[in-house]
C-alpha cells in the first residue's frame, strides 16, 4: 500500500477511528494488525519474512541480555546480524554480485555462469532490517534493555508509518512510546494534519510532476542541450527531495495523530554549504545509523588522517550500495565520499561554518551555490542508468546555451511552478529555523497557505499513484 | 476567535484563491480543459461536436508546444479549395492520434505522407493528404463526419484510422447516433445529462478539474477495471466490446459504401496503443488490471479488430508490427551507446514513438507511421488506382 493511493486514504481513517476508541494494549494489537495488513496489501508472501526477522531479533536480544560470557554474546550478535545480512544480501544483492562477477570474469576471457535468481525485492527490507540490527547492536552494547513484550517489539518493527520507507528508527526512541500509554495533545493533531498535507503536496504536486520533467531528460532518446540537462537535473533534485521528504512528512504526521513521535528525517538539505552539513540534513536517520554503526566502529576520525578518509569512503560507498544493487549507486557513494574527504582535507567545511557564524553573506551564498550544484551532480550519477548515460549527459552540458531559449520556457516554467511554492514554505521555515513554522502563523496567513496547498494538490497533483522512489531501497 | 469567524475567514480565502486559480488556468493553455483549447470545438447536432472552422490556439505542456489552427472547412489542415485537375486527395479520418495536437501540422503523419508522395510524384500530378482527425472521435463519429464534412473534399482515397485501444468502447457508446430517431439508451441519456452538466460547469475550469478528479477517484474505487478503454485488452470479452466491434464494422462498411459512391477507395489503419509497444507501460497497466481481478492480454485488442473487420475485405495496415520493429531497432541501437546529433547529444539512439504523458505520437512516431503508410499505399496499389493517368475523367 502506498500513502498516495486511495486504498491508504480509506485505510488510515478506518484504522484511526478504531485506534482512538481502544485502550493502550488494544491500540498496540490493533496497530500491529493494521501494520501487517498494510504490508500484506503489497505482497502477503513477504509478511513471513517480516515476522521471521521480528522473532529472530526479539529472541537474540533476550538471550543477549541474559548472557554474560563475552564470547557467547559475540556469537549471538553474529547470529542476529548474519540472519539479517543474509536476508538482505539474498533479496537485494545476490544478483548484483553474481552478475558483476560474471562480467569481471568475462573481461578476463572466462565464461563462468553464476546462478541468478528472479526474486522480488521485499518492500522496505532495507529499512526494517537496519532497525532490527541497530536494536540488537544496542542491546549488545548494553545501551538499551531488550523489550520484554513481543507485541511491543513486533509493533516497533512493523509500525506502518515507518515500515516501508523509514525513518529508520532507534529502539530507544520508539519502543518507550509503544510501551507506555499515549496521550494525544491538540498540538500533535494540528502538526500531524499539517505534515500529512505538506507531505501529499510534496509528493503529488512537486515530486510526481517534476518526475515527468526529469524523465524527459533521463529517459529521453532525443537530442539534449545543456539547458535541457541542467533543468532536468534540477527537476530530479527536487523530485527526489519532494518524494522522500514527502513520504517522511506523511509518516511523521500520521504517527503524530496517533501520539507517537518519529524522527525528523530532512532538515532543509538544499540550504547547506558543505557535504558534511548535507549529511546532517538529508536522510538523517540513515546518515546517523551509518555514523553510529559503521563509521565510528571502523574507527571514525580517531586514527590517522588516511584512516579517517578510508572510513569516510567505506561508509559512503556502503551507504550508496544501501540504496540499491547497481553500479551508479556505488559510484554515487564514491562521489559522496570524495566530496566529504575534499571538504575535510581543505578545511572548507569548518571555514564555511565560521563564515556563516560571522554572517558573511557573499561567502555563504557562493558556498551554497557550489554545494547545491555538487549535490545536483551527485543526483545525476544517482539517477543515471549507466556510466555511458552519465558521460552523455555531462557531455551535453556545455552545448546549446545560445539560441535555445525554448528549453527554458518548456522546462524552466514548469520547474519554477512546481518548485516555487515549496521553496516559499521552506524559506519561511529556514528563516524561523522551525519545521512547524506554518501552523504558528497568524490565522488568516496559515489558512491561506492550507487552502493554496489544497488547490495545488487538487488542481495540479499527479494522481497516477506513482510509487515513492525510496520504496525500492 | 469563534468558530463562525474562522469559518467566514476560511470561506473568503477559498473564494479569493478560487478566483486566482481560475484566472491562472484561463490564461494558461497547458491543459485540454483550458478555454483556449476547448474553443477549438463546437457543438454539432448529429455528431455531438466537431472542430470549429477558423479556430486557433497555442497549446503548451512540459513535453511539447504547438500552434493549432482549424481551417475554414473544419479540419486541422491548410485551406482546402476546389480540387485542381491533377491533384489526388487522400483524407485520413481518426481521433486524436490523427489530429495530433502534440506536434506542428507539418510534422503530423498526414503531412509527412504528403511530402513523401509528392517527392516521388511526376508533375503536374500531386497529392494532397488531408488530416481529418478529430480529438475523441470513434468509428461512429468518423462516419458521420465523413457524411457531413469530409465528403465535400472530393477524396480519392479514404484512410480510416481505427485506434484499437478505445474505438470498440466508443462505438458501443455512440451507436445511438447512427439512427437519431431511435430512443437513446439509458447510458447515452446519462452521458447527455453529464454533457449538459459539463457545459454548465465549464463556466469554472477549477470546478471542472475538481469534478474530474473526484470522478476518477470514485471510478477507481468502484469499478472492476480502473480505466474503461483497457476493457478491450481483457482476456474476457465484455458484451460492450463485442457490440462495439460489430458497430465499428458496420460503420466502416457504410463509410466504404459512401466513399465508393464518390469513386473513392477505402483502406484501414489499425493503430495500437502505447502499451502494446512499450513493455514498461504494459507491465504497469497489467498490474493495475491484475489488482482489479482481470488479465490484460497485450495484443488481444488488435486481434479482435483484425478478426471483426476481416469480412470487409478492405486493404488494412496493421501498424503494430511496424512500431514494434521501430521500437526494438531503437532499443538495440540504444544498447550500443549514445549517438551524437547536431543539437547536442542524443542519449540513446532510438527516438521514442510515444510521448511519456499524453501517450500520443512523437514527431519520430509520425515519421515512422508516414513511412509505413507510404510503403503500404504503394504495395497495395492504392496510389496507382487513384493516380490521374489511370482514372477516367468521367469518373471524377
Amino acid at each position: 500500500m502506498v500513502f498516495n493511493s486511495l486504498h491508504f486514504l480509506v485505510f488510515f481513517p478506518a484504522v484511526y477511528v478504531v485506534y482512538r476508541a481502544l485502550p493502550h494494549r488494544g491500540q498496540n494489537w490493533w496497530l500491529l494488525l493494521a501494520s501487517y495488513y498494510f504490508y500484506a496489501a503489497w505482497d502477503w508472501r513477504f509478511l513471513g519474512l517480516l515476522i521471521a526477522s521480528t522473532l529472530v531479533d526479539y529472541g537474540c536480544a533476550r538471550v543477549l541480555a541474559r548472557a554474560e560470557d563475552p564470547h557467547r554474546r559475540r556469537w549471538i550478535l553474529i547470529v542476529s546480524l548474519g540472519f539479517n545480512l543474509t536476508v538482505l544480501g539474498f533479496f537485494k544483492y545476490f544478483n548484483f554480485f553474481a552478475e558483476s562477477l560474471h562480467d569481471l570474469f568475462a573481461l578476463a576471457g572466462w565464461q563462468v555462469d553464476f546462478i541468478t535468481v528472479r526474486v522480488l525485492l521485499p518492500i522496505g527490507i532495507s529499512f526494517y532490517t537496519f532497525m532490527t540490527m541497530s536494536y540488537v547492536i544496542d542491546v549488545y552494547r548494553r545501551e538499551i534493555e531488550p523489550s520484554r513484550n513481543l507485541l511491543d517489539f513486533a509493533l516497533f518493527v512493523a509500525y506502518f508509518p515507518h515500515l516501508v520507507a523509514g525513518p529508520i528508527l532507534r529502539a530507544s526512541k520508539l519502543l518507550p512510546q509503544i510501551a507506555r500509554p499515549r496521550t494525544i495533545a491538540r498540538a500533535q493533531i494540528v502538526e500531524g494534519l499539517w505534515l500529512i498535507g505538506l507531505g501529499y503536496f510534496k509528493k503529488v504536486f512537486v515530486a510526481d510532476n517534476l518526475g515527468h520533467l526529469a524523465d524527459g531528460i533521463f529517459a529521453s532518446d532525443a537530442s539534449l542541450t545543456g539547458p535541457d540537462v541542467l533543468l532536468g537535473i534540477y527537476a530530479f533534485a527536487f523530485q527526489i527531495y519532494g518524494d522522500f521528504s514527502g513520504y517522511s512528512d506523511i509518516a511523521r504526521g500520521a504517527s503524530k495523530l496517533m501520539g507517537i513521535e518519529l524522527n525528523v528525517n530532512f532538515l532543509f538539505p538544499y540550504f547547506v554549504t558543505s557535504p558534511q552539513a548535507f549529511w546532517r540534513h538529508w536522510h538523517i536517520s540513515l546518515s546517523t545509523w551509518l555514523r553510529d554503526y559503521l563509521y565510528i566502529p571502523l574507527g571514525g576520525n580517531r586514527g590517522t588522517t588516511w584512516t579517517t578518509y578510508r572510513n569516510l569512503m567505506v561508509t559512503m560507498v556502503l551507504g550508496g550500495l544501501w540504496h540499491g544493487a547497481a553500479w551508479p549507486f556505488v559510484l554515487w557513494g564514491v562521489y559522496q565520499g570524495a566530496l566529504l574527504i575534499v571538504y575535510r582535507a581543505t578545511g572548507l567545511a569548518e571555514r564555511l561554518d565560521r563564515a556563516a557564524e560571522m554572517r558573511r553573506a557573499a561567502v555563504v551564498g557562493l558556498a551554497w551555490l557550489v554545494m547545491f550544484h555538487l549535490t545536483c551532480l551527485g543526483w545525476l550519477i544517482f539517477r543515471a542508468e549507466s556510466a555511458t548515460q552519465i558521460a552523455a549527459l555531462l557531455g551535453a552540458l556545455p552545448h546549446g546555451w545560445t539560441g535555445h531559449a525554448e528549453a527554458w520556457s518548456r522546462l524552466g516554467g514548469p520547474l519554477l511552478f512546481y518548485v516555487g511554492p515549496l521553496l516559499a514554505i521552506q524559506l519561511l521555515e529556514v528563516r524561523r529555523q522551525d519545521l512547524m513554522a506554518v501552523p504558528q502563523l497568524p490565522l488568516p496567513v496559515r489558512y491561506a497557505i492550507y487552502v493554496a496547498i489544497g488547490f495545488f494538490i487538487l488542481l495540479f497533483g499527479d494522481f497516477q499513484g506513482a510509487q515513492f522512489i525510496y520504496f525500492q531501497f | 476567535m469563534s468558530v463562525g469567524r474562522r469559518g467566514v475567514i476560511l470561506l473568503l480565502i477559498i473564494v479569493a484563491q478560487w478566483a486566482v486559480f481560475e484566472a491562472g488556468l484561463r490564461l494558461s493553455a497547458s491543459s485540454e480543459a483550458a478555454p483556449g483549447f476547448r474553443a477549438l470545438f463546437m457543438p454539432d447536432d448529429r455528431i455531438g461536436y466537431r472542430l470549429r472552422p477558423g479556430a486557433q490556439t497555442h497549446f503548451a505542456t512540459a513535453e511539447f508546444e504547438t500552434d493549432i489552427a482549424i481551417n475554414s472547412s473544419g479540419v486541422r489542415d491548410l485551406p482546402i479549395g476546389p480540387k485542381p485537375p491533377h491533384e489526388r486527395r487522400i483524407v485520413i479520418l481518426g481521433d486524436s492520434l490523427v489530429m495530433a495536437v502534440q506536434v506542428p501540422l507539418a510534422q503530423t503523419f498526414a503531412k509527412r505522407l504528403e511530402d513523401r508522395l509528392n517527392a516521388s510524384a511526376t508533375p503536374p500530378a500531386r497529392y494532397r493528404v488531408i488530416n481529418a482527425g478529430v480529438q475523441g472521435y470513434g468509428p461512429v463519429e468518423q462516419l458521420l463526419f465523413f457524411e457531413r464534412v469530409v465528403a465535400a473534399f472530393e477524396p480519392d482515397l479514404v484512410l480510416a484510422t481505427v485506434f484499437v485501444g478505445n474505438d470498440a468502447t466508443e462505438a458501443a457508446i455512440s451507436e445511438w447516433r447512427l439512427t437519431p430517431t431511435t430512443e437513446r439508451p439509458a447510458a447515452a441519456v446519462s452521458q447527455e445529462h453529464a454533457t449538459r452538466l459539463r457545459r454548465l460547469l465549464r463556466a469554472s475550469v477549477v470546478w471542472q478539474i475538481v469534478r474530474l478528479r473526484l470522478q476518477t477517484a470514485l471510478t477507481s474505487l468502484s469499478g472492476p477495471v480502473p480505466e474503461r478503454p483497457l476493457a478491450v485488452y481483457l482476456s474476457d470479452e465484455s458484451p460492450e466490446i463485442a457490440r462495439g466491434l460489430v458497430v465499428t464494422r458496420e460503420c466502416l462498411a457504410n463509410l466504404d459504401r459512401l466513399a465508393a459512391a464518390r469513386h473513392a477507395r477505402t483502406a484501414l489503419v489499425l493503430m495500437p496503443a502505447r502499451l502494446q509497444v512499450d513493455p514498461e507501460d504494459e507491465s504497469q497497466l497489467a498490474e493495475i488490471v491484475r489488482r482489479h481481478g482481470g488479465t490484460l492480454v497485450r495484443d488481444i485488442a488488435t486481434e479482435r479488430f483484425r478478426t471483426a473487420l476481416s469480412p470487409l475485405n478492405l486493404p488494412t495496415l496493421d501498424v503494430l508490427p511496424v512500431f514494434r520493429a521501430s521500437a526494438s531497432a531503437g532499443a538495440s541501437a540504444s544498447a550500443k551507446g549514445p549517438v551524437g546529433t547536431n543539437a547536442g547529444v542524443s542519449v540513446g539512439a532510438g527516438a521514442r514513438l510515444f510521448y511519456q504523458q499524453t501517450m500520443h505520437l512523437t514527431p519520430h512516431g509520425h515519421e515512422v507511421l508516414a513511412a509505413a503508410l507510404d510503403e503500404f499505399l504503394r504495395e497495395r496499389g492504392l496510389l496507382s488506382a487513384t493516380a490521374p493517368e489511370h482514372l477516367p475523367a468521367a469518373g471524377r
